[in-house]
């Protein structure tokens, strides 16, 4: 059922030294080639720490549903919303790692982590997620035509093991996002001050440089073996990337395609700029799909476990994002607190939807041909409960969900599913993702 | 049967084996040991720079932006949690063009032939291949082969070409940004010296030792004496090893090495950048103040640089001295006096021997494993049990109901009852609570209290499950009198110092060397200096497995 098309990255694997020969289909292509054929995207929005239910599921029927206290901030795009009740992050009660870990591990992958050294309330049990993300498999296949198969930006994601990444290329291949909006500006869209021939003497010596690097390295990992082996094609293939993108044109600004003024330099740690920071890499991330550079992207709000104090949200919040979501239901100025927090988060994931509403795309916007899924590594925090997983997604997609509505599944179904619906609406036919133990095929009635 | 023959077999082969080793290499391989795995090494970021640092005296620490290395078991140089994304990779590719583009110049100025050449003539050639030999010496940190060195001048003549014309800094540039990113930069390749004997197991090449001494004791690369000591290949008896390792102990840069160590072993940077994020209750704690944080972590890092490297320091006493290492606002915090002590001078002070024992009484831990507004007894003992014992306790049931706000009318003790009540509790907890209940003497902010909101403070507690260190004990002076004389804290010390220095986890296989390092340590009293001596001297850092020839003993 699955149609897998190799990538660059397979056929490094499979063919070895020779790969590094293969001529690069198609030679030099342009970055976006058709303004205004409408193509899909899909942007994952993650939060961490889990939601106050309470406050945060609707009430009324699937098209006269009420929007909660934590949804409210969304009532202006209402009608592009798709609330999912009854949908359980099956999987993350199986496996190594603790509730966060795989809460963290599993929230794109849908299967178990792997085994390994990282610390949790588990012990030192967990490694990285076993398997690609949804994301990832998605940019395997729409990757094919962006400069970018996926963009990963992140706000303060402040660890780097399996609570501070959600993104993998495969299993134990974690994508770090970029932190620092300015590093990530210059990444995506070019280096704003440098001149077109300086471009062109930079994409030549890059081609030379990582020609021999590459060699060095597939030279000896030709010479070693078991993980030193896959260590170094991981190397390589994330080199390929690179060489990859030298072959195709850069940026090219028009249109809708406009360069940014991030501002005045902002330091991507500090807490106190959250907000700000924020706002910048939903910028950056809704200009990318703007100029078409990538079709699918993540932004990724701190991390697993995150226990930043949001005092900008009122001084009287003195404890940390996860140390509120601890505490007990009938702390009721604690619940408040968290309940602002995540209030906020909604009005971010509403920014987004803005700022591609903003973008004029064919008779519409970007965002008719989006969907953004707002994910979390927990149903909520003071339980871990990974049941019920408080999932929203905005846009259609171009018209693959139908959208306006709050559908509650009779039966419980697994996030797997979610995932295969989100494949399918990308054009990736195929029934099943991740471990199909916790179910397969679509999540019924999404679509239009 | 079959058991049988295999250990004939293999004992046979021993024995031969030990015959040839006598004609040709002077016996260096006779009784090695399996050395259990040896992962392909990254250089972490801080080696990275340092690395910067030593190639061109450039302090741009271009690393610190790189995205962080994924952390396993506590530490950040876990070759098998380190990946290399599309991200890290052009994060190195701009490193190298970056440093290439600012240090060409003056290469360029000591290759006066190439400067002044309008082509790539027979001068220039002469000297750009001798400084490609150099220079990709230093950056390898092993002498180029024949081959390496025409790949690397050829990169100097494409690079020189580049514009057109001849340009022979673009050549430079070429070579020191591809260098910069070439696997023998980045990793910490080895293949052993190439002669190894019939268990498939290989000694170092002097290069690799090197490598190893001075990554392990500097973290960075190996200076002009070790590469000259690898030149002269005297680096492969155990006693040249050890001379070698004790002349990197004695320079500076072996502090900042160690206390990379304990920042990581103890999870120091917590202080600074968990407790930032968290803070303390200000209303019960109106002097608090977030810069006190990272003078805090200071401390304890001081603490052990001067227990380990001035006092020659026995594992006890970091358990149980009587005294820290403060400067001026960490002596107000404490309110002791400390007259030499300024802003930026730390200086030894003495303390109550009857409040306070080695570290486990510093208040950067303390106040770290608290909450905002109490003592958290639970988490410090976690944190004994899994640094200190190295035990892994289980993991809390899924539905944990958080403790309630601090009732003033209570001991922290008394509203930790619950878990000895409830026996879905008790089973876990009895391994956490009575140790850390051994902290009550110390606040939230983590410093020391004489009673708890007017209440009379219980500090007694006990440690069950060790191997020797159980019992009942009295307070933080008591437990660190326990902890500092025991064998499980011995080994576990030893073990987190293994995982740190040989960049993965220990294997049933390490065994051998690991009981090398016991019987060392305890032959010096357990003095630190002499544990790090002795991590030098076992087969898991004298030799490797090579890959293809070696094979699982079938003995077991």
């Amino acid at each position: 059922m699955s149609i897998i098309r190799p990538t660059r990255r397979d056929l490094l694997r499979y063919l070895g030294t020779s790969a590094l020969a293969l001529p690069i289909v198609g030679g030099r292509r342009p970055a976006f080639a058709d303004h205004g054929e409408a193509h899909k995207r899909i942007i994952f929005f993650y939060t961490p720490n889990g939601t106050v239910p309470v406050n945060f599921w609707p009430s009324g029927g699937e098209t006269d549903f009420v929007l909660s206290p934590i949804l409210e901030p969304l009532a202006e795009h209402r009608d592009d919303l798709l609330i999912l009740g009854n949908v359980d992050m099956e999987s993350a009660f199986n496996g190594p790692g603790d509730a966060h870990q795989k809460g963290t591990g599993q929230c794109l992958t849908a299967t178990e982590l792997l085994e390994g050294t990282f610390a949790g309330d588990a012990g030192e049990s967990a490694g990285w997620a076993g398997g690609i993300s949804i994301d990832q498999k998605i940019a395997e296949v729409t990757g094919e035509q962006t400069l970018f198969p996926s963009i990963e930006l992140g706000v303060l994601v402040g660890r780097s093991d399996v609570g501070g990444r959600i993104n993998y290329r495969g299993a134990g291949e974690p994508v770090p996002p970029e932190n620092d909006p300015a590093a990530a500006y210059t990444r995506i869209f070019g280096d704003p001050d440098a001149s077109s021939s300086d471009l062109e003497t930079q994409r030549m010596r890059r081609q030379r440089l990582l020609e021999q690097v590459s060699m060095d390295y597939q030279r000896l990992a030709d010479r070693m073996e078991d993980q030193d082996r896959e260590k170094l094609d991981i190397h390589i293939s994330s080199l390929a990337d690179i060489q990859d993108r030298l072959q195709q044109n850069g940026v090219q600004f028009g249109g809708e395609c406009q360069m940014l003024d991030l501002g005045a330099p902002i330091d991507p740690t500090r807490v106190d700029m959250l907000p700000e920071i924020g706002r910048l890499q939903m910028d950056i991330m809704a200009m990318a799909m703007a100029c078409d550079l990538t079709r699918v992207g993540t932004l990724m709000w701190t991390h697993s476990v995150a226990d930043y104090v949001y005092s900008f949200l009122g001084e009287d919040i003195k404890d940390g994002h996860h140390s509120l979501a601890h505490k007990g239901d009938e702390d009721a100025p604690k619940v408040e607190h968290n309940t602002r927090l995540n209030v906020w988060f909604a009005e971010q994931f509403g920014y987004l939807i803005s700022r591609l509403k903003a973008i004029p795309e064919g008779d519409g916007t970007v965002f008719d041909n989006t969907v953004i899924v707002w994910v979390n590594e927990q149903a909520k925090g003071n339980n871990h409960d990974r049941h019920a997983m408080p999932y929203v997604m905005a846009g259609s997609a171009g018209g693959f969900f139908s959208t306006g509505r709050y559908v509650i599944q009779d039966k419980a179904a697994a996030h797997n599913q979610l995932f295969v619906s989100l494949q399918n609406a990308m054009g990736i036919e195929d029934d099943e993702f991740g471990n199909t133990a916790y179910g397969k095929g679509e999540l019924p009635g999404l679509r239009g | 049967m079959n058991r049988l023959l295999s250990i004939t077999a293999s004992l046979l082969l021993a024995l031969t084996a030990g015959c040839r080793d006598d004609g040709d290499d002077g016996g260096a391989l006779a009784g090695a040991g399996d050395p259990g795995p040896s992962p392909l090494r990254r250089l972490t970021r801080i080696e990275y720079n340092n690395a910067i640092f030593q190639l061109f005296g450039d302090t741009s620490s271009p690393a610190s932006a790189f995205v962080p290395e994924e952390t396993a078991l506590g530490y950040d140089n876990q070759a098998a949690a380190l990946v290399v994304s599309s991200l890290l990779a052009e994060q190195l590719l701009n490193a190298a063009e970056t440093l290439a583009a600012r240090h060409a110049p003056a290469i360029l100025d000591s290759l006066a032939s190439c400067k002044s050449a309008s082509s790539l003539d027979g001068s220039c050639t002469t000297q750009a291949q001798a400084w490609v030999r150099s220079f990709g010496k230093e950056v390898f940190r092993r002498p180029l082969d024949d081959a390496e060195a025409d790949e690397w001048f050829a990169m100097f003549s494409d690079g020189a070409a580049l514009g057109g014309g001849f340009d022979a800094r673009g050549g430079v540039e070429m070579v020191v940004a591809g260098m910069l990113q070439s696997p023998h930069f980045i990793y910490r390749v080895e293949s052993g010296r190439g002669e190894p004997n019939d268990q498939g197991i290989d000694e170092l090449s002097p290069y690799e030792m090197a490598n190893r001494l001075s990554f392990l004791f500097w973290n960075s690369p190996p200076d002009r004496i070790l590469m000259d000591a690898a030149d002269a290949d005297e680096l492969r008896t155990p006693e040249q090893i050890e001379a070698q390792a004790r002349r990197l102990l004695r320079a500076p840069r072996a502090r900042e090495a160690v206390r990379n160590f304990h920042r990581q072993w103890l999870g120091l940077r917590k202080i600074t950048e968990v407790l930032t994020g968290i803070g303390k209750d200000v209303e019960m704690f109106p002097d608090y103040d977030p810069a006190i944080l990272p003078l805090l972590q200071q401390e304890t890092e001081a603490f052990f640089e001067f227990a380990i490297f001035d006092a020659d320091a026995s594992l006890d006493v970091l358990f149980t001295a009587p005294f820290t290492i403060v400067n001026a606002p960490l002596a107000e915090f404490y309110g002791v006096s400390a007259p030499s002590a300024t802003d930026d001078h730390y200086a030894r002070v003495e303390l109550p021997s009857d409040r306070y024992s080695g570290f486990l009484s510093q208040a950067g831990l303390l106040a770290l494993y608290a909450k905002p507004d109490r003592s958290a007894p639970v988490l410090r003992g976690k944190f004994v049990r899994e640094r200190l014992l190295c035990q892994v306790p289980p993991p809390p049931p899924d539905v944990v109901p958080e403790a309630p706000e601090v009732d003033l009318t209570k001991t922290t003790r008394e509203q930790l009852e619950q878990h000895e009540v409830d026996p879905l509790c008790a089973g876990c907890h009895q391994m956490l609570d009575p140790i850390g209940l051994g902290f009550e003497h110390f606040d939230a902010m983590g410093r020391w209290r004489a009673d708890e909101h007017g209440l009379a403070i219980d500090a007694s507690g006990e440690i069950i499950g060790t191997s020797d260190a159980d019992g009942t004990f009295d307070g933080v002076i008591e437990l660190g009198a326990m902890l500092g004389n025991s064998d499980q804290v011995r080994n576990c010390v030893i073990t987190q110092w293994f995982r740190f220095a040989h960049g993965r986890a220990e294997t049933d296989d390490d065994e051998q060397s690991i009981q090398r390092i016991r019987e060392a340590f305890a032959a010096s009293d357990y003095r630190i200096q002499e544990l790090l001596v002795a991590l030098t001297q076992t087969d898991a850092f004298r030799y490797r497995r090579v890959p293809g020839l070696w094979s699982p003993s079938e003995e077991e």
